[in-house]
């Protein structure tokens, strides 16, 4: 799993290198670096070509579209992953929390319904009881 | 509609609504009465009306004494009951991320890479949305470039106009704590780490305020007894016996 990564980042890194020296080369032009520029410019080619050919290995990879968002903003992507899973914890002790709390209903429920309808309650019980009422 | 509603309540007659049979929910054959001395009881049904309808009930649901009773959930389904970051083996990942403080900069995250990362992408049309929206309009192969396809990359020589030069320009590095390991060896508390030795040295700073106060107000005593605006010593020395 993780090669396929970095296969990637290794051709993205060179990908970024080269264009960074292209950059240099075009801001300061000197006839004598034509050469090295038609040089670039395939490298370019041909990095985008090796870019291309990782696409297969990575079909079965899915990123959320919120990711996109943060990197267009100047944010580290990085704040996304943490915020989901602080999201996914405090929806999780929600959860939790209602659960915990509908068990100890049903358990007072039970109880009170037993006080008050005590023929009936042991006929429930009879029926739950190997599921457990309480 | 009318099935869902008969298995999930019970049968019509159960309900004993007056008008029931009217609103489509029963078969047209109206509940017998309950007599007024039997107590309805909430959760059971008198026996004469459970075997009314036995065709229409789910064997789940229905039984002798009570309706609305169905299954209960089976124990083992996964729920929020359960901690799902350690469920799904996540911890690790939750105190990576959710332990320490994640920078908020995208060139913390790739600090090799150069320009301004920082910058909204809309700005500069380099957003990764827009190329989800508008997809670059390309052949499906990269070919090289040949020899007479290169010439249109002849440039002029000279550097770049000003405003194409954005390449160069990297996001301004916080030196400050440098500056401060650089400062060190000169501090008193040499030794200590950076996190430890700032908020002694500012308490520190606190305790040496009055000392430094009152080294201050006596160089501006002997710099006020030579000038020639002093009023005179009496005035001032109360006030410097009542601050010790």
């Amino acid at each position: 799993m993780a090669e396929k990564f970095d296969n990637l980042e290794e051709h993205l890194e060179k990908f970024i290198e080269n264009i960074r020296q292209l950059g240099i080369i075009v801001s300061d032009f000197q006839p004598s670096s034509q050469a090295v520029l038609n040089q670039k410019l395939n490298f370019m080619i041909s990095g985008l070509q090796d870019i291309d050919k990782c696409q297969k290995q990575l079909n079965d990879i899915n990123v959320p579209l919120e990711v996109f968002e943060y990197i267009d903003q100047g944010r580290n992507p990085q704040l996304y992953t943490k915020e989901c899973l602080e999201r996914a914890l405090a929806r999780n002790e929600q959860v939790k929390g209602k659960i915990d709390t509908m068990t100890k209903f049903k358990s007072l429920l039970i109880s009170e319904l037993s006080k008050v309808f005590p023929e009936e309650m042991a006929k429930y019980k009879e029926k739950r009881g190997e599921d457990g009422p309480s | 509609m009318t099935e869902m509603y008969s298995t999930l309540f019970g049968p019509n007659e159960a309900q004993g609504p007056p008008g029931s049979s009217s609103l489509g929910f029963g078969a047209g054959k109206p509940p017998p009465p309950i007599p007024q001395n039997q107590v309805s009881m909430p959760g059971q049904i008198p026996p004469q009306l459970v075997d009314e309808g036995p065709a229409l009930r789910k064997s789940g649901v229905m039984n002798e004494h009570f309706y609305l009773l169905r299954e209960l959930p089976v124990g083992n389904e996964l729920t929020g009951n359960t901690n799902l970051i350690t469920h799904y083996n996540l911890e690790h990942a939750y105190n990576k991320f959710c332990g320490k403080k994640v920078k908020e900069k995208l060139s913390n995250f790739l600090p090799e890479l150069p320009g301004m990362i920082d910058c909204p992408g809309t700005q500069d049309g380099s957003s990764l949305r827009s190329l989800i929206d508008k997809p670059p309009v390309c052949g499906n192969s990269f070919s090289p470039l040949t020899g007479a396809s290169l010439t249109g990359f002849r440039l002029h020589t000279g550097p770049l106009p000003e405003q194409y030069r954005l390449m160069h320009i990297q996001p301004p590095k916080k030196k400050s704590k440098h500056k401060h390991k650089h400062h060190r060896p000169q501090d008193p508390l040499p030794q200590e780490t950076p996190s430890d030795s700032d908020p002694k040295k500012k308490k520190k700073k606190r305790d040496d305020d009055p000392d430094r106060k009152k080294k201050k107000k006596d160089k501006k005593k002997k710099k006020n007894r030579h000038s020639p605006d002093h009023p005179g010593l009496a005035g001032s020395q109360p006030s410097s016996n009542s601050l010790r």
